[in-house]
Protein backbone atom coordinates (compact mmCIF):
# COMPACT_ATOMS: atom_id res chain seq x y z
CA UNK A 1 0.00 0.00 0.00
CA UNK A 2 1.62 3.11 -0.97
CA UNK A 3 1.85 6.30 1.13
CA UNK A 4 -0.73 8.13 -0.50
CA UNK A 5 -3.37 5.14 -0.08
CA UNK A 6 -2.77 5.49 3.30
CA UNK A 7 -3.46 9.08 3.53
CA UNK A 8 -6.37 8.94 1.94
CA UNK A 9 -7.58 6.19 3.85
CA UNK A 10 -6.67 8.10 6.77
CA UNK A 11 -8.58 11.42 6.23
CA UNK A 12 -11.31 9.76 4.19
CA UNK A 13 -13.89 9.04 7.40
CA UNK A 14 -13.20 12.98 8.59
CA UNK A 15 -13.79 14.15 5.08
CA UNK A 16 -16.76 11.85 4.09
CA UNK A 17 -17.79 13.31 7.78
CA UNK A 18 -17.63 17.23 6.66
CA UNK A 19 -18.71 16.59 3.14
CA UNK A 20 -21.87 15.20 4.40
CA UNK A 21 -22.60 16.99 7.46
CA UNK A 22 -21.41 20.51 6.62
CA UNK A 23 -20.90 20.76 2.72
CA UNK A 24 -24.42 18.88 1.81
CA UNK A 25 -26.20 21.30 4.36
CA UNK A 26 -24.90 24.10 3.03
CA UNK A 27 -25.74 23.29 -0.86
CA UNK A 28 -29.27 22.37 0.85
CA UNK A 29 -30.12 25.75 2.15
CA UNK A 30 -28.79 27.21 -1.35
CA UNK A 31 -31.45 25.11 -3.20
CA UNK A 32 -33.88 26.02 -0.50
CA UNK A 33 -33.57 29.23 -0.50
CA UNK A 34 -35.03 29.05 -4.48
CA UNK A 35 -38.34 27.45 -2.54
CA UNK A 36 -41.29 28.78 -0.92
CA UNK A 37 -42.61 27.45 2.55
CA UNK A 38 -46.33 27.62 3.33
CA UNK A 39 -47.76 27.03 6.43
CA UNK A 40 -45.03 25.39 7.91
CA UNK A 41 -43.58 22.95 4.93
CA UNK A 42 -41.30 24.00 2.17
CA UNK A 43 -42.27 23.58 -1.15
CA UNK A 44 -40.21 23.09 -4.30
CA UNK A 45 -41.35 25.93 -6.87
CA UNK A 46 -38.82 27.09 -7.76
CA UNK A 47 -38.51 31.39 -7.74
CA UNK A 48 -36.63 34.28 -7.16
CA UNK A 49 -39.49 35.87 -4.35
CA UNK A 50 -37.02 35.43 -1.20
CA UNK A 51 -34.25 36.98 -2.77
CA UNK A 52 -36.84 39.66 -4.03
CA UNK A 53 -37.89 39.87 -0.66
CA UNK A 54 -34.48 40.65 0.93
CA UNK A 55 -33.26 43.04 -1.18
CA UNK A 56 -36.22 44.99 -2.15
CA UNK A 57 -37.79 45.28 1.78
CA UNK A 58 -35.27 48.24 3.41
CA UNK A 59 -35.74 46.56 6.54
CA UNK A 60 -33.66 43.36 5.75
CA UNK A 61 -30.90 45.34 4.24
CA UNK A 62 -30.83 48.45 7.29
CA UNK A 63 -30.04 44.81 9.49
CA UNK A 64 -27.27 44.09 6.94
CA UNK A 65 -26.19 47.37 6.89
CA UNK A 66 -26.01 47.65 10.85
CA UNK A 67 -24.42 44.02 11.23
CA UNK A 68 -21.56 45.44 8.97
CA UNK A 69 -21.04 47.97 10.88
CA UNK A 70 -20.89 46.63 13.85
CA UNK A 71 -18.75 43.59 12.90
CA UNK A 72 -15.77 46.13 10.83
CA UNK A 73 -15.82 48.01 14.33
CA UNK A 74 -15.41 45.07 16.75
CA UNK A 75 -12.73 43.23 14.13
CA UNK A 76 -10.54 46.82 14.84
CA UNK A 77 -11.17 47.52 18.21
CA UNK A 78 -9.91 43.88 18.37
CA UNK A 79 -7.53 44.16 16.20
CA UNK A 80 -5.93 47.12 17.75
CA UNK A 81 -6.12 45.45 21.24
CA UNK A 82 -4.78 42.22 20.03
CA UNK A 83 -1.81 43.00 18.08
CA UNK A 84 0.35 44.47 21.49
CA UNK A 85 -0.97 41.47 23.50
CA UNK A 86 -0.07 39.07 21.59
CA UNK A 87 3.38 40.84 20.96
CA UNK A 88 4.13 40.74 24.54
CA UNK A 89 3.03 37.51 24.85
CA UNK A 90 5.43 36.00 22.46
CA UNK A 91 8.59 38.38 23.07
CA UNK A 92 9.10 38.57 26.84
CA UNK A 93 6.44 35.91 27.26
CA UNK A 94 9.19 32.98 27.88
CA UNK A 95 8.16 29.98 29.47
CA UNK A 96 5.03 31.97 30.76
CA UNK A 97 3.56 32.18 27.25
CA UNK A 98 1.24 29.07 26.97
CA UNK A 99 -0.07 29.91 29.93
CA UNK A 100 -0.59 33.66 29.25
CA UNK A 101 -1.87 32.38 25.31
CA UNK A 102 -4.35 29.88 26.97
CA UNK A 103 -6.08 32.46 29.59
CA UNK A 104 -7.10 34.35 26.99
CA UNK A 105 -8.94 31.87 25.21
CA UNK A 106 -10.21 29.80 28.57
CA UNK A 107 -13.47 31.90 28.70
CA UNK A 108 -14.40 31.13 24.92
CA UNK A 109 -14.44 27.57 25.72
CA UNK A 110 -17.57 28.61 28.89
CA UNK A 111 -19.85 29.12 25.84
CA UNK A 112 -21.46 32.38 24.24
CA UNK A 113 -24.85 32.50 26.91
CA UNK A 114 -23.13 32.33 30.08
CA UNK A 115 -20.75 35.12 29.14
CA UNK A 116 -23.31 37.51 27.98
CA UNK A 117 -25.62 36.90 30.93
CA UNK A 118 -22.04 38.01 33.01
CA UNK A 119 -22.20 40.72 31.10
CA UNK A 120 -25.41 41.86 31.29
CA UNK A 121 -24.07 41.91 35.31
CA UNK A 122 -21.82 44.63 34.70
CA UNK A 123 -23.24 46.34 31.87
CA UNK A 124 -27.40 46.57 32.29
CA UNK A 125 -29.63 48.96 33.67
CA UNK A 126 -29.04 47.05 37.26
CA UNK A 127 -25.59 45.77 36.41
CA UNK A 128 -22.54 46.91 38.80
CA UNK A 129 -21.05 49.43 37.10
CA UNK A 130 -24.68 51.67 37.01
CA UNK A 131 -25.62 50.62 40.22
CA UNK A 132 -22.61 51.90 41.85
CA UNK A 133 -22.61 55.42 39.87
CA UNK A 134 -26.70 55.64 40.87
CA UNK A 135 -25.18 54.56 44.19
CA UNK A 136 -22.91 57.40 44.43
CA UNK A 137 -25.08 59.96 43.42
CA UNK A 138 -23.69 59.84 39.61
CA UNK A 139 -25.93 59.85 36.59
CA UNK A 140 -25.74 56.09 34.98
CA UNK A 141 -24.24 55.66 31.57
CA UNK A 142 -26.94 54.91 29.48
CA UNK A 143 -24.59 53.81 26.32
CA UNK A 144 -24.16 50.69 28.71
CA UNK A 145 -27.90 49.55 28.81
CA UNK A 146 -28.99 47.60 26.20
CA UNK A 147 -27.80 49.62 23.07
CA UNK A 148 -24.77 49.23 20.37
CA UNK A 149 -22.03 50.06 22.50
CA UNK A 150 -22.85 47.48 25.02
CA UNK A 151 -23.63 44.48 22.07
CA UNK A 152 -20.36 45.59 20.57
CA UNK A 153 -18.61 45.48 24.22
CA UNK A 154 -19.81 41.61 24.54
CA UNK A 155 -18.62 40.89 20.94
CA UNK A 156 -15.34 41.70 21.79
CA UNK A 157 -15.13 39.82 24.87
CA UNK A 158 -16.30 37.16 23.29
CA UNK A 159 -14.14 36.91 20.26
CA UNK A 160 -11.17 38.99 21.13
CA UNK A 161 -9.74 35.56 21.80
CA UNK A 162 -9.87 34.21 18.17
CA UNK A 163 -7.77 37.54 17.14
CA UNK A 164 -4.84 37.18 20.04
CA UNK A 165 -4.75 33.64 19.06
CA UNK A 166 -4.29 34.13 15.15
CA UNK A 167 -1.55 36.85 15.84
CA UNK A 168 0.41 34.93 18.43
CA UNK A 169 -0.01 31.97 16.27
CA UNK A 170 1.68 34.07 13.38
CA UNK A 171 4.70 35.81 15.35
CA UNK A 172 5.70 32.87 17.17
CA UNK A 173 7.33 31.83 13.20
CA UNK A 174 8.55 35.28 13.42
CA UNK A 175 12.52 36.33 13.92
CA UNK A 176 12.91 38.82 16.02
CA UNK A 177 16.24 39.61 15.26
CA UNK A 178 14.94 41.07 12.11
CA UNK A 179 14.18 44.33 14.52
CA UNK A 180 17.55 44.43 15.88
CA UNK A 181 18.80 44.67 12.00
CA UNK A 182 16.32 47.16 11.49
CA UNK A 183 17.15 49.24 14.47
CA UNK A 184 20.64 49.20 13.67
CA UNK A 185 20.27 50.71 10.08
CA UNK A 186 18.54 53.33 11.61
CA UNK A 187 14.68 52.76 11.94
CA UNK A 188 12.57 54.08 14.90
CA UNK A 189 10.54 51.73 16.76
CA UNK A 190 7.34 52.33 14.99
CA UNK A 191 9.19 52.35 11.30
CA UNK A 192 10.27 49.20 12.37
CA UNK A 193 6.62 47.63 12.94
CA UNK A 194 4.95 49.21 9.77
CA UNK A 195 7.87 48.28 7.61
CA UNK A 196 9.07 44.91 9.28
CA UNK A 197 6.72 43.12 11.89
CA UNK A 198 3.12 44.09 10.24
CA UNK A 199 4.27 43.33 6.86
CA UNK A 200 5.60 39.77 7.54
CA UNK A 201 2.52 38.90 10.06
CA UNK A 202 0.06 40.18 7.45
CA UNK A 203 -1.44 36.75 6.80
CA UNK A 204 -1.88 35.97 10.43
CA UNK A 205 -3.60 39.22 11.42
CA UNK A 206 -5.56 38.72 7.90
CA UNK A 207 -6.32 35.35 9.28
CA UNK A 208 -7.43 36.81 12.60
CA UNK A 209 -9.63 39.74 11.38
CA UNK A 210 -11.44 37.20 9.48
CA UNK A 211 -12.40 34.93 12.34
CA UNK A 212 -13.52 37.91 13.89
CA UNK A 213 -15.64 39.30 11.71
CA UNK A 214 -17.57 36.41 9.97
CA UNK A 215 -19.22 35.17 13.42
CA UNK A 216 -19.68 38.72 14.63
CA UNK A 217 -21.80 39.63 11.39
CA UNK A 218 -23.73 36.89 11.93
CA UNK A 219 -24.29 37.07 15.77
CA UNK A 220 -27.95 36.79 17.02
CA UNK A 221 -27.52 36.04 20.86
CA UNK A 222 -25.40 39.24 21.82
CA UNK A 223 -27.42 41.85 20.70
CA UNK A 224 -30.91 40.07 21.73
CA UNK A 225 -29.67 40.05 25.12
CA UNK A 226 -27.35 43.41 25.20
CA UNK A 227 -28.81 45.21 22.16
CA UNK A 228 -31.76 46.42 23.99
CA UNK A 229 -35.69 46.95 21.71
CA UNK A 230 -33.76 48.72 18.83
CA UNK A 231 -30.22 46.78 18.97
CA UNK A 232 -31.34 44.24 16.73
CA UNK A 233 -28.94 42.34 13.68
CA UNK A 234 -28.94 40.70 10.86
CA UNK A 235 -28.97 37.44 12.93
CA UNK A 236 -31.83 38.08 14.67
CA UNK A 237 -33.90 38.84 11.89
CA UNK A 238 -32.30 35.46 10.36
CA UNK A 239 -32.80 33.48 13.52
CA UNK A 240 -36.77 34.53 13.54
CA UNK A 241 -37.04 32.86 9.77
CA UNK A 242 -36.31 29.53 11.81
CA UNK A 243 -38.02 30.04 15.22
CA UNK A 244 -41.93 32.17 15.33
CA UNK A 245 -42.99 32.57 11.83
CA UNK A 246 -41.28 29.32 9.99
CA UNK A 247 -40.14 30.75 6.77
CA UNK A 248 -37.65 28.27 5.94
CA UNK A 249 -37.31 29.46 2.64
CA UNK A 250 -36.85 32.90 3.16
CA UNK A 251 -34.57 32.18 6.03
CA UNK A 252 -32.43 29.91 3.89
CA UNK A 253 -31.91 33.33 1.71
CA UNK A 254 -31.09 35.41 4.09
CA UNK A 255 -28.46 32.57 5.07
CA UNK A 256 -27.04 32.54 1.57
CA UNK A 257 -26.49 36.17 1.61
CA UNK A 258 -24.73 36.27 5.25
CA UNK A 259 -22.65 33.32 3.50
CA UNK A 260 -21.97 35.65 0.66
CA UNK A 261 -21.51 38.93 2.73
CA UNK A 262 -18.62 36.53 4.71
CA UNK A 263 -17.50 35.16 1.51
CA UNK A 264 -16.81 38.78 0.75
CA UNK A 265 -15.27 40.23 3.79
CA UNK A 266 -12.82 37.15 3.08
CA UNK A 267 -11.95 38.54 -0.42
CA UNK A 268 -11.67 41.86 0.51
CA UNK A 269 -8.90 41.32 3.35
CA UNK A 270 -7.29 38.84 1.71
CA UNK A 271 -6.80 41.16 -1.39
CA UNK A 272 -6.11 44.24 1.30
CA UNK A 273 -3.06 41.54 2.58
CA UNK A 274 -1.88 40.94 -1.43
CA UNK A 275 -2.15 44.84 -1.82
CA UNK A 276 0.42 45.44 1.31
CA UNK A 277 2.66 43.02 -0.20
CA UNK A 278 2.34 45.00 -3.92
CA UNK A 279 2.30 48.52 -2.48
CA UNK A 280 6.37 47.90 -1.59
CA UNK A 281 6.15 47.62 1.94
CA UNK A 282 8.24 44.57 2.54
CA UNK A 283 12.08 44.48 3.27
CA UNK A 284 13.92 45.75 0.10
CA UNK A 285 15.66 42.85 -1.28
CA UNK A 286 13.95 40.04 0.16
CA UNK A 287 12.17 37.58 -1.67
CA UNK A 288 8.42 37.81 -2.55
CA UNK A 289 6.72 35.01 -1.19
CA UNK B 1 8.18 55.85 22.83
CA UNK B 2 10.96 54.19 24.10
CA UNK B 3 11.75 50.62 25.20
CA UNK B 4 11.05 50.64 28.37
CA UNK B 5 7.54 52.88 28.22
CA UNK B 6 6.44 51.32 25.93
CA UNK B 7 6.80 47.95 27.64
CA UNK B 8 4.92 49.09 30.59
CA UNK B 9 2.27 49.77 27.99
CA UNK B 10 1.89 46.42 26.81
CA UNK B 11 1.53 44.92 30.37
CA UNK B 12 -0.58 47.32 31.31
CA UNK B 13 -2.86 45.96 28.35
CA UNK B 14 -2.43 42.46 29.13
CA UNK B 15 -3.90 43.27 32.83
CA UNK B 16 -6.49 45.16 31.27
CA UNK B 17 -7.52 42.31 28.58
CA UNK B 18 -7.55 39.35 31.77
CA UNK B 19 -9.27 42.18 33.67
CA UNK B 20 -11.94 42.13 30.67
CA UNK B 21 -11.73 38.89 30.49
CA UNK B 22 -12.04 37.73 33.92
CA UNK B 23 -13.73 40.31 35.75
CA UNK B 24 -17.52 39.75 34.67
CA UNK B 25 -16.70 35.97 35.31
CA UNK B 26 -15.28 36.65 38.79
CA UNK B 27 -18.16 39.02 39.65
CA UNK B 28 -21.09 36.58 38.67
CA UNK B 29 -19.36 33.68 40.92
CA UNK B 30 -19.02 36.25 43.55
CA UNK B 31 -22.87 37.17 43.31
CA UNK B 32 -23.96 33.78 43.40
CA UNK B 33 -22.90 33.05 46.70
CA UNK B 34 -24.83 36.64 47.51
CA UNK B 35 -28.49 37.16 49.10
CA UNK B 36 -28.79 40.23 47.40
CA UNK B 37 -27.79 40.34 43.83
CA UNK B 38 -28.63 43.45 42.54
CA UNK B 39 -26.13 45.23 45.03
CA UNK B 40 -24.18 42.39 47.05
CA UNK B 41 -22.34 44.88 48.77
CA UNK B 42 -21.11 44.16 51.77
CA UNK B 43 -21.12 40.80 51.48
CA UNK B 44 -23.76 38.44 52.70
CA UNK B 45 -22.84 35.24 52.37
CA UNK B 46 -25.61 32.51 51.23
CA UNK B 47 -26.01 28.58 49.57
CA UNK B 48 -29.26 29.54 48.67
CA UNK B 49 -28.94 30.06 45.08
CA UNK B 50 -27.16 26.60 44.72
CA UNK B 51 -29.12 24.45 46.70
CA UNK B 52 -31.81 26.14 44.78
CA UNK B 53 -30.55 24.86 41.25
CA UNK B 54 -30.26 21.58 42.57
CA UNK B 55 -33.50 21.07 43.65
CA UNK B 56 -34.60 21.95 39.92
CA UNK B 57 -35.33 18.87 37.97
CA UNK B 58 -35.22 20.22 34.52
CA UNK B 59 -31.56 21.33 34.77
CA UNK B 60 -30.67 17.90 35.80
CA UNK B 61 -32.14 16.32 32.43
CA UNK B 62 -30.31 19.28 30.99
CA UNK B 63 -27.25 18.49 32.16
CA UNK B 64 -27.14 14.86 31.35
CA UNK B 65 -28.69 15.75 27.85
CA UNK B 66 -25.52 18.65 27.74
CA UNK B 67 -22.95 16.01 28.53
CA UNK B 68 -24.11 13.77 26.24
CA UNK B 69 -23.46 15.74 22.99
CA UNK B 70 -20.36 17.23 24.95
CA UNK B 71 -19.23 13.69 24.88
CA UNK B 72 -20.20 12.30 21.22
CA UNK B 73 -18.85 15.88 20.09
CA UNK B 74 -15.48 14.94 21.94
CA UNK B 75 -15.04 11.33 20.87
CA UNK B 76 -15.92 11.56 16.78
CA UNK B 77 -13.92 15.06 16.66
CA UNK B 78 -11.02 13.89 18.36
CA UNK B 79 -11.63 10.72 16.38
CA UNK B 80 -11.59 12.93 12.85
CA UNK B 81 -8.80 15.08 14.10
CA UNK B 82 -6.28 12.55 15.17
CA UNK B 83 -6.46 10.65 11.86
CA UNK B 84 -6.33 13.43 9.99
CA UNK B 85 -3.28 15.24 11.70
CA UNK B 86 -1.45 11.95 11.31
CA UNK B 87 -2.09 11.53 7.60
CA UNK B 88 -0.88 15.18 7.09
CA UNK B 89 2.09 15.06 9.08
CA UNK B 90 3.37 11.67 8.35
CA UNK B 91 2.67 10.89 4.88
CA UNK B 92 3.25 14.99 3.61
CA UNK B 93 0.92 14.23 0.80
CA UNK B 94 -0.17 16.86 -2.23
CA UNK B 95 -3.92 16.44 -0.84
CA UNK B 96 -2.90 17.66 2.52
CA UNK B 97 -4.08 21.43 2.05
CA UNK B 98 -6.98 20.74 0.54
CA UNK B 99 -8.22 18.32 3.16
CA UNK B 100 -7.09 20.98 5.84
CA UNK B 101 -8.80 23.35 4.51
CA UNK B 102 -12.05 21.47 4.75
CA UNK B 103 -11.38 20.38 8.36
CA UNK B 104 -10.83 23.83 9.38
CA UNK B 105 -13.73 25.47 6.87
CA UNK B 106 -16.05 25.43 10.03
CA UNK B 107 -14.27 28.50 11.44
CA UNK B 108 -14.69 30.52 8.77
CA UNK B 109 -18.50 29.87 8.71
CA UNK B 110 -20.87 31.68 11.03
CA UNK B 111 -21.95 28.92 14.07
CA UNK B 112 -25.66 30.07 13.28
CA UNK B 113 -25.07 28.96 9.96
CA UNK B 114 -24.42 25.62 10.60
CA UNK B 115 -26.96 25.58 13.00
CA UNK B 116 -29.91 26.33 10.55
CA UNK B 117 -28.07 24.40 7.60
CA UNK B 118 -27.88 20.98 9.22
CA UNK B 119 -31.16 21.80 10.85
CA UNK B 120 -32.63 22.34 7.46
CA UNK B 121 -30.54 19.27 5.65
CA UNK B 122 -32.03 16.72 8.90
CA UNK B 123 -35.45 17.58 8.29
CA UNK B 124 -35.73 17.76 4.91
CA UNK B 125 -33.28 15.58 3.23
CA UNK B 126 -32.97 12.71 5.96
CA UNK B 127 -36.22 13.05 7.23
CA UNK B 128 -34.73 13.04 10.73
CA UNK B 129 -36.49 15.64 13.48
CA UNK B 130 -34.49 17.57 16.03
CA UNK B 131 -32.48 15.38 18.47
CA UNK B 132 -29.41 14.89 20.90
CA UNK B 133 -27.81 13.14 18.11
CA UNK B 134 -28.39 15.31 15.50
CA UNK B 135 -27.31 18.22 17.51
CA UNK B 136 -23.55 16.43 18.27
CA UNK B 137 -23.43 15.48 14.49
CA UNK B 138 -23.39 19.50 13.53
CA UNK B 139 -21.55 20.55 16.87
CA UNK B 140 -18.86 17.72 16.14
CA UNK B 141 -18.61 19.55 12.40
CA UNK B 142 -17.29 22.52 14.16
CA UNK B 143 -15.15 21.02 17.04
CA UNK B 144 -13.36 19.21 14.58
CA UNK B 145 -12.02 22.15 13.43
CA UNK B 146 -10.65 22.98 17.23
CA UNK B 147 -9.49 19.63 17.68
CA UNK B 148 -7.63 19.26 14.48
CA UNK B 149 -5.36 22.43 15.70
CA UNK B 150 -4.90 21.23 18.94
CA UNK B 151 -3.83 17.82 17.73
CA UNK B 152 -1.75 19.19 14.92
CA UNK B 153 0.26 21.95 16.95
CA UNK B 154 1.40 19.03 19.44
CA UNK B 155 1.94 16.28 16.92
CA UNK B 156 4.39 18.70 14.96
CA UNK B 157 6.86 17.74 17.86
CA UNK B 158 6.86 13.76 17.45
CA UNK B 159 9.15 12.32 15.74
CA UNK B 160 7.49 10.25 12.70
CA UNK B 161 10.85 8.17 12.18
CA UNK B 162 9.98 6.52 15.58
CA UNK B 163 6.98 4.71 13.89
CA UNK B 164 9.08 4.08 10.88
CA UNK B 165 11.59 2.49 13.04
CA UNK B 166 8.48 -0.30 14.59
CA UNK B 167 7.50 -0.90 11.45
CA UNK B 168 11.42 -1.46 10.32
CA UNK B 169 11.21 -4.38 13.03
CA UNK B 170 8.16 -5.98 12.04
CA UNK B 171 5.15 -4.27 13.51
CA UNK B 172 1.92 -3.32 11.61
CA UNK B 173 0.27 -0.11 11.13
CA UNK B 174 -2.22 -0.96 14.30
CA UNK B 175 0.80 -2.65 16.42
CA UNK B 176 2.64 0.41 16.08
CA UNK B 177 0.18 3.16 16.54
CA UNK B 178 -0.76 1.12 19.88
CA UNK B 179 2.37 0.42 21.02
CA UNK B 180 4.68 3.84 19.83
CA UNK B 181 2.50 6.70 18.57
CA UNK B 182 -0.69 6.44 21.21
CA UNK B 183 1.39 6.19 24.63
CA UNK B 184 3.76 8.67 23.34
CA UNK B 185 0.85 11.50 21.93
CA UNK B 186 -1.83 10.45 24.16
CA UNK B 187 -1.73 13.83 25.69
CA UNK B 188 -2.58 15.90 22.25
CA UNK B 189 -5.23 13.74 21.64
CA UNK B 190 -6.86 13.89 25.56
CA UNK B 191 -6.56 17.75 24.78
CA UNK B 192 -8.55 18.42 22.04
CA UNK B 193 -11.23 15.50 23.57
CA UNK B 194 -11.73 18.14 26.60
CA UNK B 195 -11.34 21.33 24.20
CA UNK B 196 -13.88 19.99 21.73
CA UNK B 197 -16.11 18.99 24.69
CA UNK B 198 -16.38 22.01 26.19
CA UNK B 199 -17.11 23.90 22.72
CA UNK B 200 -20.26 21.03 22.75
CA UNK B 201 -21.32 21.22 26.13
CA UNK B 202 -21.43 24.96 25.98
CA UNK B 203 -22.65 25.58 22.57
CA UNK B 204 -25.64 27.45 22.17
CA UNK B 205 -25.88 28.30 18.20
CA UNK B 206 -25.48 25.23 16.74
CA UNK B 207 -27.57 23.01 19.36
CA UNK B 208 -30.21 25.40 19.82
CA UNK B 209 -31.58 24.68 15.91
CA UNK B 210 -30.62 20.72 16.06
CA UNK B 211 -32.36 20.01 19.21
CA UNK B 212 -35.94 20.12 18.89
CA UNK B 213 -37.66 20.20 22.61
CA UNK B 214 -34.97 18.38 24.08
CA UNK B 215 -33.00 21.29 26.46
CA UNK B 216 -29.44 21.50 27.21
CA UNK B 217 -27.84 23.84 29.96
CA UNK B 218 -27.28 26.30 27.26
CA UNK B 219 -30.99 26.14 25.74
CA UNK B 220 -32.20 26.50 29.54
CA UNK B 221 -30.30 28.94 30.21
CA UNK B 222 -31.33 31.16 27.07
CA UNK B 223 -34.81 30.76 27.74
CA UNK B 224 -34.02 32.23 32.15
CA UNK B 225 -32.17 35.02 30.63
CA UNK B 226 -35.49 35.54 28.05
CA UNK B 227 -37.08 36.56 32.01
CA UNK B 228 -34.05 38.58 32.67
CA UNK B 229 -31.44 37.39 34.29
CA UNK B 230 -32.22 34.95 38.07
CA UNK B 231 -30.77 33.77 40.57
CA UNK B 232 -30.16 30.30 40.08
CA UNK B 233 -28.55 31.67 36.63
CA UNK B 234 -25.72 32.87 38.52
CA UNK B 235 -25.42 29.67 40.30
CA UNK B 236 -24.79 27.86 37.21
CA UNK B 237 -22.48 30.21 35.71
CA UNK B 238 -20.60 30.02 38.60
CA UNK B 239 -20.51 26.48 38.49
CA UNK B 240 -19.84 26.14 34.77
CA UNK B 241 -16.97 28.56 34.92
CA UNK B 242 -15.39 26.36 37.69
CA UNK B 243 -15.61 23.20 35.90
CA UNK B 244 -14.47 24.46 32.64
CA UNK B 245 -11.24 26.53 34.64
CA UNK B 246 -10.74 23.03 36.33
CA UNK B 247 -10.60 20.74 32.89
CA UNK B 248 -8.51 24.22 31.37
CA UNK B 249 -5.97 23.93 34.18
CA UNK B 250 -5.56 19.60 32.91
CA UNK B 251 -5.31 21.15 29.68
CA UNK B 252 -2.66 23.20 30.22
CA UNK B 253 -0.86 20.46 31.83
CA UNK B 254 -1.47 17.99 28.54
CA UNK B 255 -0.02 20.57 26.49
CA UNK B 256 3.04 21.19 28.81
CA UNK B 257 3.60 17.78 29.25
CA UNK B 258 3.00 17.44 25.50
CA UNK B 259 4.54 14.57 23.73
CA UNK B 260 8.25 13.18 24.10
CA UNK B 261 10.57 14.83 21.94
CA UNK B 262 13.62 12.84 20.84
CA UNK B 263 15.99 15.01 19.02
Amino acid sequence: MSNTVRFWLMVLPGTVFLVVFLLLPLIAIVVFSFWRTESYTLIQDWNLDNYATIFSHSAYLTFLARALVMATCVSLVCLAYAWPVAYFIVRYGGRYRLILLLSTAAPFLTGEILRVAALQQILGPIGVVNMALTRFGFDPIEALMYSNMATGTGLVYLWLPFMVLAIYLSLLNFDFALLDVAKITGAGPLRAFVEVTLPLNRAGTAIGIVLVFIPTLASATTSQFLGGPDGALYGNILARQFGSTGTWALGSAMGVVLFLASALALVIVWRAVGDLRRSGIVIKGAPKP
Amino acid sequence: MNHRSGFGVQVLLLAALYLFLYGPILYVIYVSFQIDSIWPFPPTLTLEHHTDLWQRRDYHAALWNSVTIGFGTGLIATLFATLAAMAILKYRSPGSGLVAGLFLAPLFIAPILIGISSLMFSRTVLGMPGSIFGATLANSTYATAFALLVVLAQFARYDWRLDDAAMVFGARPWRTFWEITLPITWPAMLGAFIVSFLLAFNNLEISFYNLGATPTLPTLAWGALRHGISAELYALAAIINFAVFALFTVLYLLLRLGTIRID
